[in-house]
């Protein structure tokens, strides 16, 4: 774990909103700066279209700026750049290679990943991971990709039936992640619900109200 | 580990199913499988890796993986190969542990220079003639520019881009330890027969 990272799985993830063109991090740097020490916090690095070494790079920058702010550094899908670059965590697509292979090389990095239906929520938790990210559970213009919102119910049958914790994301706004929290899940994730840094201070107290008890 | 006689080796084409043609090239002599395909997900890449892992292992070739070192290491390749654009070699080479083979590609003298540094085990490197296969913005090195880099370079060099049945010796009387290829074989009528036919060039290029 890097300097000051949580001890235990934050309940707010931050994921990066996948318009860093040149993965020079100036957005999610700026969001990192205005996180709370009391608010502890999963950051994913998420920008799919950039090439390795500047996802790398972008790694050990975020790192960086993270120490000593009570959150951990994950980076989407690239399990060996996370560890080159001595990150908390991997987060894997649905569509990722076997978690459990990549244990070999990973040492005590968290590793997560992507559901999208109620079934491959539970053949990822069967695969060994740490935690889920299942959704979308309500609309969202990101994840019309992953094709309808799956609703609340799902996510409730999910959390109802896996045992590791499960992180709601697609849509969610302060007043749904009461509702998230109410059916189960551990946490919520959001991308574009972050990246207006002028709501964001306030937004982060309210998540802070709500999870950190 | 890298072979010591002239070789083959074979890099898959970026298709929707870029195995079919591994067991003929193999049947034909390659000695080294590079399974490279920049768009497909992690569990397809995983599953194609693991096919053709078994496939090599049946003909006692190498296989390594292009760019996704996660996959490399999670089904235990022989090895991977980084492009410029890629993980850096010497960040790769921790992950990887010094048993591994590590290529990596490079275009230019100083590339390949710091590639040797990096704990590379083979320097691809080219592209050597004009090439179809892989979007390129400059010129061809030629075969001269591989005995410029011989003389620097420790490490065995193998010439890629647009080496065919008319140029392959070459580029070995050039000082290269090997060729690998990508459209002179998946794009010939007979696959099998192209693979051989390049390693006999290779071998008796005299």
């Amino acid at each position: 774990m890097s300097i000051n990272a949580p001890a235990i799985l934050p309940r707010l993830c931050i994921i990066s909103s996948g318009t860093d063109q040149d993965g020079s991090g100036l957005l999610i740097r700026r969001q990192i700066r205005l996180l709370r020490p009391s608010l502890p916090c999963l950051l994913q690095i998420r920008e799919k279209h950039l090439d390795g070494a500047t996802l790398f790079r972008l790694s050990l920058a975020v790192k960086t700026e993270a120490a000593g702010r009570n959150a951990s550094v994950s980076l989407n899908e690239r399990a060996d750049i996370a560890a080159a670059a001595a990150l908390d965590g991997v987060h894997l697509r649905e569509s990722s290679s076997p978690p459990d292979k990549l244990r070999s090389f990973t040492g005590n990095m968290i590793i997560g990943k992507s559901a999208h239906s109620l079934e491959s929520a539970l053949n990822a938790a069967q695969s060994g991971v740490d935690y889920l990210i299942f959704g979308p559970v309500f609309d969202t213009p990101s994840k019309r990709q992953y094709g309808a919102p799956l609703g609340s119910g799902t996510l409730r049958a999910v959390c109802r039936s896996v045992s590791i914790p499960v992180f709601a994301i697609g849509g969610i706004t302060p007043e749904n992640a009461r509702l998230c929290l109410a059916e189960g899940a551990y946490g919520v994730a959001a991308l574009s619900l972050f990246t207006d840094t002028g709501t964001l201070p306030e937004l982060l107290k309210t998540f802070e109200k709500m999870l950190v008890s | 580990m890298i072979p010591s006689a002239p070789f083959l080796c074979y890099v898959t084409e970026e298709s929707p199913s870029p195995v079919t043609l591994v067991r003929e090239v193999l049947e034909g002599g390659a000695s080294m499988i590079q399974l490279r395909h920049k768009s497909a997900s992690g569990d397809q890449l995983y599953q194609w890796a693991i096919a053709v892992q078994a496939l090599c292992r049946e003909y006692n070739a190498l296989f390594i993986v292009n760019d996704r070192l996660d996959i490399a290491l999670a089904m235990n390749a022989d090895g991977v190969h980084l492009g410029q654009e890629d993980l850096p070699a010497a960040a790769a080479r921790k992950l990887l542990g010094p048993k591994k083979i590590m290529g990596i590609s490079a275009s230019t003298y100083e590339e390949a220079l710091r590639a040797e540094k990096d704990g590379a085990d083979y320097v691809g490197f080219g592209h050597i003639f004009e090439t179809s296969s892989k979007e390129k913005h400059c010129r061809p090195l030629g075969p001269e520019s591989i005995a410029a880099v011989k003389t620097a370079v420790g490490i065995p060099i193998v010439a890629i881009g647009g080496i065919n049945r008319n140029n392959a010796a070459l580029t070995i009387t050039s000082g290269a330890s090997g060729i690998a290829v990508i459209a002179a074989i998946s794009r010939a009528p007979e696959p099998e027969r192209e693979a051989r036919e390049l390693v006999n060039l290779l071998q008796h290029r005299q």
